[in-house]
């Protein structure tokens, strides 16, 4: 195979999987510039390394098992040791970056969720209720036992509910933007 | 327990990431990326994208498991090897080995607490140059002791006997006649005879001195003159600082010849005075060596046995030999626990350090394991 037919595969893999890795990372994150330099590292070493792809395997989880250990990385080794974060890492500034200001309620709120979750909970619910990974995908990706992932999750959800911004009951943002959409 | 609702997640998390917009030109960014980079052609060797197959983990068990056989096996090994070369000199309650089977086992200290006791303690000289015995090196330049033909090995023990009641006085002269038969000498005496008014029992002790080659049969006449309940013996080569004094006291001499020879060409008073000065200093030097090359000398040529003797009053006769076969098997069960007890003893060393070694090798294990799971996913 040539290079030339190689880049227009990775071409392929960009265009099938960029948005939903990059907004994956996003959230995984929670700030612009990492997501989107993690997930050209990711794609890049992903097309490096594209003949260990398990043939007959599933491209989709294989791949978010490159962003997901990339953002990984990110979170354990780059990001705690920064000095001084730029205005833009912080998650409420990237929130305001987009122009549509009908989500940044909701932004604010899921991302500040998030935020207070530890890495590995928020990954497993990024995987599951965003990627829409099962929890067997989730599993390979993360390279723990389905068991792992469901109390994973079902912690993660217990911590969610109990967040004071993702109240599901109370007038959070959330619920206000749909009763007036409504 | 509250947990957020699923569906309600999956909507925020939804408008959350649709509302993160898409960087202008990101994909054609990778793409350039991709064609600039030297790296591009493919690699194979990551190996963390499929399926884990616990090779890791199986070889880094087995080689802890393998790790914790020999931390076990080895100080098993030597428990029974060297350590008792180490002990065999040392003779405690009855198990005289380096001089044969001293004590048969039916005579153990059981039985002799309840009959009149005995203590001999002994020093031997043993001045063969084929000893094989295990011996603490005491002397100065023990490399130097291994060049000589004849060793000086100083040896002591400690015996328990038991005698029957009245029997005392009998002992004791039985002792005196062993030493004086076997070429010794009785050094000190001290006992204390029982009255049937005090209601005491007679104890006492003697020193004997034997020469060292007679000391084995002195100690089995000993035995033999009662029960005894404990034999102890210890040996000490002390060739290697015989032999220093020895090389001291030749390099004074050699001093001393010269001094003369000094001396015996100066005509000055003062130079004369000098001189016998240094010869002064010299003599007196050798005279201190030579005392300690003495004191050696004989410690090494004669053996020097104390016996403590004490009298219970208590029929001998009786707990000599159990009297009934249940009296018999209740001796033996009690020895029985003893063994075991020892036994438990001794193996909780080495179990409590192969444990030690499991856990050090499980953390380490895991360690080296999380290691490579972070460098696969770095890689990943």
């Amino acid at each position: 195979m040539s290079d030339a037919v190689d880049v227009d595969e990775l071409r392929t893999w960009l265009e099938d999987g960029y948005a939903s890795s990059v907004r994956t990372a996003y959230l995984i994150l929670g700030n612009r510039p990492d997501a989107e330099d993690a997930v050209q590292e990711s794609f890049l070493r992903a097309w490096k390394f594209r003949d260990s792809l398990v043939t007959g395997s599933s491209f989709k989880p294989w791949l978010y098992r490159v962003v997901v250990n990339t953002c990984n990385s990110k979170l354990r080794k780059e990001i705690p040791h920064r000095h001084r974060r730029r205005p833009d890492d912080d998650l409420d500034e990237v929130a305001e970056i987009d122009d549509r200001t009908a989500h940044i309620a909701v932004t604010n709120d899921v991302m500040t969720a998030l935020k207070d979750l530890p890495a590995h909970l928020r990954i497993v619910i990024v995987l599951r209720y965003y990627a829409d990974l099962n929890e067997h995908d989730i599993a390979n990706v993360i390279g723990r036992q389905p068991g792992t992932v469901k109390s994973r999750l079902n912690e993660a959800r217990r911590r969610l509910a109990l967040h004071p911004a993702l109240q599901s009951e109370a007038p959070s943002p959330i619920n206000a933007r749909k009763e007036s959409q409504s | 327990m509250t947990t957020f609702d699923e569906e309600k997640l999956q909507r925020a998390l939804r408008e959350t990431a649709d509302g993160f917009a898409i960087s202008e030109g990101a994909v054609d960014l990778i793409l350039d990326e991709a064609r600039e980079s030297p790296g591009s052609e493919k690699q194979t060797r990551i190996r963390s994208l499929v399926e884990r197959t616990g090779r890791v983990r199986s070889s880094v068990m087995a080689a802890a498991a393998c790790v914790v056989v020999l931390a076990v096996a080895v100080p098993l090994f030597n428990a029974e090897g060297p350590a008792t070369a180490i002990k065999a000199p040392h003779v405690v309650h009855g198990a005289a080995a380096p001089y044969g089977a001293l004590l048969p086992p039916s005579e153990s200290s059981l039985q002799g607490l309840t009959a009149t006791g005995l203590t001999v303690q002994g020093t031997v000289s043993n001045t063969s140059a084929t000893t094989t015995k295990t011996v603490g090196k005491t002397g100065a330049n023990a490399s130097e002791a291994s060049l000589v033909t004849s060793l000086r090995v100083e040896e002591v023990g400690t015996i328990q006997l038991t005698v029957r009641d009245q029997k005392f006085q009998t002992t004791l002269t039985q002792l005196t006649d062993f030493a004086t038969t076997d070429g010794g000498f009785v050094a000190s005496t001290q006992s204390h005879i029982d009255t049937k008014a005090s209601h005491s029992f007679s104890t006492g002790t003697i020193v004997l001195q034997v020469p060292e080659h007679n000391f084995t049969m002195l100690v089995d006449q000993v035995r033999h003159a009662g029960f005894a309940t404990s034999v102890v013996t210890s040996a000490n080569d002390v060739t290697g600082q015989y032999v220093d004094l020895q090389a001291r006291i030749s390099a004074l001499q050699v001093s001393r010849t010269q001094y003369l020879k000094i001396m015996s060409r100066t005509n000055s008073i003062g130079g004369i005075l000098a001189v016998q000065e240094q010869l002064d200093s010299i003599q007196s030097q050798i005279e201190q060596y030579q005392a300690q090359l003495n004191l050696l000398n004989s410690e090494t040529t004669y053996a020097t046995l104390t016996v403590s003797l004490s009298e219970s009053g208590h029929s001998v006769v009786a707990h000599k030999h159990p009297a009934t076969g249940v009296d018999k098997a209740w001796h033996e069960s009690l020895h029985g626990f003893a063994a075991g007890f020892e036994w438990l003893i001794r193996i909780a060393g080495p179990l409590l350090f192969a444990l030690l070694v499991l856990a050090a090798l499980l953390a380490l294990g895991r360690l080296m394991w999380r290691a490579t799971e972070r460098r696969r996913s770095r890689l990943n």
